[in-house]
């Protein structure tokens, strides 16, 4: 499937035609809020993979920029009385700027204890928003205003910050900053023996994926109308984060876009049926070690040895590459 | 005599108790091939990383082009102008032996000339036949030419090689020694460490043998040959009563 080798107009068809949902069934309001959810899942997957997966920097901690975020735009829009809307890139700047200062010190540590590392930023950001109550509202969280849009408008925002994060996604990995952590994540000292600096690199795509992560949760928490430390510093986002790319091929283009769409019903499901809630965990980690087991490359690993999508198209290419052929 | 390009002071390496690089002093002018030999665990690879910034000297400094270069982290001494290969060849695994270079190419050039730069390497290393290939699929004689081709890429005063002529066919060796005198008639500056003797003496027009950490010998590839310190070291002390 030659398409998917071209980066931007397969997006862009596919997102034109999510769009025009809404236009179609305005009052289907059950798929619309699911649609807008699993928006913001795809774009979680996808900031995640930049890191995770072009850099190979696998993190556990991407909730601290999610909730960083969370609360970024809940106190601007209810305690300063912001436009929800131009709260949402200040929101991912608030969160790039914990991604940098998590990532000088964490960055210096090599992958394995990179990612146990980051199991503690996580969690620490967590017990830190519970404790700060008169900011976050602790353990009873913030009510915050009523007054929101419709569905239709937050299901057609979470597709725009979707696309938009694939767009960057796909620019990165075919432009400089994609080599160089490509080049990074296999051989990282290959790659400062070559003059790229790979810390710079690291720390630039860290706070380039929570500025999106960090965004699309201001558009969260607008959505809900409320934000808890629990909730939007959860780990299980982090775990979902990670979940979600190995569930859809690690590393590539559209991996986190699929593993989204097929973790977020899957997790829906199991949360909304008080019998499974128990057991939702223990699915998910099944579902790890099978693939862990099997296809590591996840789903469009199948995919590829099934050849429904060329094996080429899951390689790096650069824009480069391309034009050479 | 040219200017000093490469000037190393007094420079000692100790791991713990072990002293690897006991102070080493030498200088590189510009326009030179310098080979340096020495038996195995003579402290070659560690005086090579301490020059290419792999390694921090415990004592003494390393200036380069003027400047201080130790202490710097790799891909400051990198822009600098500094470029190694790796003794056992550490690719990208995963992506094509264009874009291997690219990286090497991409960094600290303008954006434009990326293309052309890559281009030229891939054409006067041989590698432009396989530069869709990923290269995790070369063989190790492809692999060293890689090594040399992603050095040169960031475009390097000084290049350092280590052992590119171990482990490759006999044409091969040939190929990466033509190319090794042909970078040097272009005037660029080569350290290059090896074990193969004809190598070093096809291409180097002085060489420096290190022994225990210590600079024993230096000279040309003749005089080295004759040098009867050389010899002990590889071979050992004559037997007395046999003289």
């Amino acid at each position: 499937m030659r398409l998917l080798r071209h980066p931007y107009l397969p997006a862009l068809a596919v997102a034109a035609v999510a769009a025009s949902y809404p236009l179609v069934r305005p009052d289907d309001l059950t798929f619309l809020g699911v649609g807008f959810l699993t928006f913001i899942f795809i774009t979680q997957a996808i900031s995640w993979n930049i890191v995770g997966g072009f850099a190979g920097q696998v993190s556990f901690g991407f909730a601290a920029f999610f909730g960083t975020g969370a609360y970024t735009t809940a106190l601007l829009w209810s305690k300063a009385g912001w436009d929800p809307l131009l709260t949402l890139p200040v929101a991912g700047l608030a969160a790039g700027v914990v991604a940098l200062l998590v990532g000088l010190p964490v960055f210096r540590l090599s992958a394995q204890y990179f990612s146990i590392a980051t199991i503690g930023v996580g969690e620490a950001a967590r017990v830190i928003a519970i404790n700060a109550d008169n900011l976050t509202g602790g353990a009873s969280g913030l009510i915050l205003p009523f007054n929101v849009p419709d569905k239709s408008w937050f299901y057609w925002a979470g597709l725009a910050i979707a696309t938009i994060t694939f767009l960057v996604s796909a620019w990165i990995r075919r432009h400089r900053l994609g080599l160089a952590l490509f080049s990074l994540r296999m051989d990282q000292s290959a790659a400062e023996g070559l003059g790229v600096p790979t810390a710079f690199f690291k720390n630039l795509a860290h706070v380039v994926a929570a500025f999106f992560v960090g965004s699309a949760a201001g558009l969260y928490v607008v959505y809900l109308s409320y934000a808890h430390p629990d909730q939007v510093f959860g780990f299980d986002l982090s775990i979902g984060m990670v979940l979600m790319n190995v569930i859809g091929g690690i590393g590539t283009l559209w991996g986190p876009v699929l593993g989204a769409l097929i973790y977020f019903p899957i997790r829906q499901i199991l949360l909304s049926d008080p019998s499974l809630v128990a057991v939702n965990l223990l699915v998910f980690g099944a579902l790890l070690i099978l693939i862990i087991l099997f296809e590591p490359g996840g789903v469009l690993g199948l995919l590829s040895r099934a050849g429904v999508v060329a094996r080429g198209g899951l390689r790096f290419r650069s824009a480069d590459e391309k034009r050479a052929e | 005599m040219t200017e000093p390009l490469l000037v190393i002071d007094h420079v000692s390496k100790r791991f713990g108790g072990l002293v690897a690089v006991n102070d080493v002093s030498l200088t590189i002018r510009r326009g030179e091939v310098v080979g340096i030999i020495g038996p195995n665990g003579a402290g070659k690879t560690t005086l090579f990383g301490c020059v290419v910034g792999l390694l921090r000297p415990t004592t003494g400094r390393i200036t380069f082009a003027g400047a201080r270069v130790d202490g710097l982290s790799q891909h400051a001494v990198v822009r600098r102008g500094i470029c190694h290969s790796h003794q056992i060849p550490a690719p990208f695994p995963f992506l094509s032996v264009r874009d291997n270079v690219r990286v090497g190419a991409s960094f600290g050039r303008r954006r434009h000339e990326v293309g052309r730069v890559v281009d030229e390497i891939l054409t006067r290393t041989g590698l432009d036949q396989l530069a869709t290939t990923p290269a995790r699929n070369l063989s190790v004689g492809r692999l060293k030419l890689l090594e040399v081709a992603r050095a040169l890429a960031t475009g390097p005063e000084l290049l350092c090689l280590d052992e590119v002529g171990s482990g490759v066919t006999a044409v091969e060796l040939d190929r990466i020694l033509q190319l090794i005198r042909d970078l040097n008639d272009e005037g660029m500056t080569i350290l290059y460490i090896e074990h193969n003797m004809r190598a070093i003496g096809a291409v180097c027009g002085r060489v420096i043998v290190l022994d225990f950490g210590q600079k024993i010998a230096e000279g040309t590839p003749a005089q080295i040959g004759a040098d009867p310190r050389v010899v002990e070291a590889y071979l050992g002390a004559p037997i007395a009563d046999s003289a």
